[in-house]
């Protein structure tokens, strides 16, 4: 009898495990888009490369790890180009749910092009894969269908600038600033809390210049004599990539010299700004410092430097600079390999916990992967730096704030 | 405030005036759109700043290169493309869709080329050349950096973009009021098939036009690293809506009238900047409006469409 009850519980194990393995898909569709050309194509493709660079690794291994099926099963991208349009992008999001039937949903770099993707996703009950879009109003607690992997949330991204300013702002001089912002989700958002984080600080700044412009601004000349009009002792640019370029490049070809400058760029998309303005032009600019300078131990896949090497290696010729955009895309293939890795379905509820059980534990090259209660990323904070001229004239980012790990005291006002 | 706006609006709308003078050309003797105008504006910078990246060539040549090498190459395209379209029952509408298609290609083989981000030439570039001119003038070394005008100080990019875009607005003006080849193109402008019937080779105008208006472009593209902030393949697009505003505001086919839309236009987006800055993009859509609704041949009022 018992002869008889281990055979029958064997061949019900074998059966279970032959199910199990007939259910587990030839492969997993990961559905993105990406911006090969437009405003927003030089914040995109960078993220677009890295994503299809872990996607590469992993299939040269035999796919990830998927613990629903307990096995490996390779990656499928299916990528769309939205050419930098959001109604391009509406429809594209909308193929890939429906017609392409992904098993991933990941948005497009940028919260522009990741805004008309978030009603979409929850309309469909799709997990949003965000990697880079960090308007604040994405997340909200009755919307459970979407992470943000790789950027901090706009609300608090800009709270080390201001604990900068209003910490040792003052000492230094700085009590009025001037603000232009591009109105989008992204700088908008980021523009409406370093207006809240100020006036709550009650330190005695003031707003001497508030104004936004729209994101396609490409010149600056007169609003930068408006700005010096207003004789700020900071002032602060929210932009793009293109924005900064072209609002850096005003600023040097008209000659003026800001006590205080502070824009986002230059720290993210270093080799970028450096190609486009001359090493010089980011001579005493402060700006985020990245963990495209920070060296993060990681702890779950590549350090920065075997990343940057790899990079450089697979996309030697393909005019996209490596920057922190590069180690957004990376960083949601890795968030993603962890949460397959432990998720027990591909249910997109499943999935969304899974991502949410690897908040605070997951280190990667990009810092530490952290979330708020509404799926925004809250840990992966940069720091305040500033270029200052080495030796050889070349601009080198130094840490300014958090005091704990500065690597120099900031030079104001700059010479 | 007031006269720092008026006067960056009158630089920046000489080069405006300068992109849509090209464009103006083309619809003023062939009566077609050139969609991918914009395109080959992107072209032009793209030259420029290949020659500078490869050769160091300063920008202010380059500007002659450009217009020479487009204007060479505007003439095979012309009559590769434009008769044929001109032989259609409907030229102007068939040449939205033929250029459309040219700017999809144009801009997708310079992505291939030169990638996606955004590129530029050092800013100072044009104050080097601006300084070099005063040297000669002067016989001692100048400032290389902005340059004070009225009072008020601007980038040398800008003056010398403005001086270049008032230069290249009389030389068009001389070449069609005082040559003979000029002349004839007007003839062409005004009336093709009258100037058929007199016996004007009207191919040979049209692709010297052609070939200005390309060139004219290419030349404007020189200047739009330091006007534009940065280039890109896929900036064509918008520079060529905006360009066609311009000349609506001044006055379709007119090549005049666009010297006046793009002064507008330029001192109206940068008042605009000034007092609405959340707005000032809106501004080439709501000027062509108001155009359209209140004086539908534009401000100089050339009548040039016969419905």
């Amino acid at each position: 009898m018992i002869r008889l009850s281990i055979f029958a519980l064997l061949v019900m194990s074998a059966a279970t495990i032959g199910a199990q393995a007939a259910d587990a898909p030839a492969e997993i569709k990961l559905g993105t888009l990406y911006a090969s050309s437009g405003r927003y194509a030089s914040i995109s493709m960078p993220v677009h490369y890295g994503l299809k660079l872990w996607i590469d690794q992993k299939n040269a291994e035999g796919g990830v790890y998927v613990k629903a099926f307990d096995k490996r099963i390779p990656l499928k991208l299916v990528a769309y180009d939205d050419q930098s349009s959001t109604a391009t992008a509406a429809t594209l999001y909308n193929q890939l749910i429906t017609q392409d039937k992904v098993d991933i949903l990941i948005a497009d770099s940028g919260s522009v092009l990741t805004s008309v993707a978030v009603p979409i996703a929850r309309d469909h009950k799709m997990l949003l894969i965000d990697q880079t879009g960090t308007g604040a109003a994405f997340f909200t607690p009755d919307n459970p269908y979407i992470v943000l992997m790789a950027d901090p949330v706009s609300s608090i991204w800009p709270k080390p600038l201001t604990d900068f300013l209003t910490h040792d702002g003052p000492g230094l001089g700085i009590k009025r600033i001037a603000m232009l912002y591009a109105t989008n989700d992204f700088t908008g958002t980021q523009a409406n809390s370093i207006r809240k984080f100020i006036t709550e600080s009650n330190s005695g700044i003031e707003f001497v210049f508030d104004q936004g412009v729209p994101t396609e601004t490409s010149n600056y000349t007169v609003l930068l004599n408006n700005i010096r009009a207003s004789n700020p002792d900071a002032v602060l640019h929210l932009g793009y990539a293109s924005n900064d370029i072209a609002f850096l490049r005003n600023v040097q070809d008209s000659g003026i010299k800001f006590k205080f400058l502070f824009s986002i760029y230059p720290g993210i998309e270093t080799e970028l700004l450096e190609r486009n303005l001359g090493g010089k032009a980011l001579n005493y600019v402060f700006t985020y410092v990245t963990s495209a300078d920070l060296a993060y131990k990681a702890e779950f896949g590549m350090s920065l430097k075997e990343y940057s090497d790899a990079w450089h290696k697979k996309y030697a010729d393909a005019h996209v600079e490596f920057g922190f955009n590069a180690i957004a895309g990376y960083t949601t293939g890795l968030v993603l390999e962890k949460a397959l890795g432990v998720a027990p379905s591909l249910d997109q509820l499943e999935l969304r916990k899974a991502i949410f059980s690897l908040s605070g534990g997951l280190k990667t090259l990009d810092g530490t992967f952290e979330l708020d209660a509404n799926g925004g990323q809250i840990g992966e904070l940069t720091p305040i730096g500033q270029f200052v001229p080495d030796e050889g004239d070349k601009p080198k980012l130094v840490t300014v704030w958090p005091h704990e790990l500065a690597g120099g005291k900031p030079i104001y006002p700059r010479p | 405030m007031l006269t720092y706006s008026l006067l960056a609006g009158l630089l920046f709308g000489l080069y405006f005036s300068l992109i849509g003078l090209g464009l103006n050309l083309i619809f003023g003797v062939m009566r077609i759109v050139n969609l991918a105008h914009g395109d080959f504006l992107m072209l032009g910078a793209f030259l420029a700043f290949w020659l500078f990246t490869l050769f160091a060539v300063n920008p202010v040549p380059a500007v002659a290169i450009a217009f020479a090498v487009f204007v060479a190459a505007g003439l095979p395209l012309y009559y590769l493309l434009v008769p044929r379209l001109l032989r259609a029952k409907d030229p102007e509408m068939l040449s939205f869709i033929l250029f459309f298609g040219l700017s999809q290609v144009i801009e997708a083989v310079t992505t291939i080329a030169f990638g996606t981000s955004e590129r530029s030439i050092p800013g100072d570039q044009l104050g080097r050349a601006v300084a070099a001119v005063v040297s000669v003038f002067t016989g001692h070394k100048a400032e290389t950096g902005p340059v004070e005008l009225l009072g008020q100080t601007f980038p040398a990019a800008w003056v010398v973009s403005g001086i270049v875009s008032g230069a290249a607005v009389l030389l068009i003006y001389v070449y069609l009021y005082r040559t003979r080849l000029g002349y004839l193109t007007r003839a062409v402008m005004d009336n093709r098939e009258e100037a058929i019937a007199t016996g004007i080779d009207v191919q040979r105008i049209s692709a010297v036009a052609f070939g200005i208006g390309l060139g004219l472009a290419a030349a404007a593209g020189v200047f739009a690293p330091f006007m534009l902030g940065s280039i890109t393949p896929a900036m064509g697009g918008e520079i060529t809506v905006t360009s066609f505003a311009v000349i609506v505001i001044g006055s379709l086919g007119n090549p005049l009238g666009t010297v006046f839309g793009g002064v507008i236009y330029g001192i109206s987006y940068m008042l605009m900047q000034s007092y609405y800055s959340s707005w000032a993009n809106l501004l080439p859509y709501v000027l062509l409006i108001a155009i359209l609704l209140l004086r539908p041949s534009g401000l100089l009022g050339r009548q040039v469409r016969r419905a």
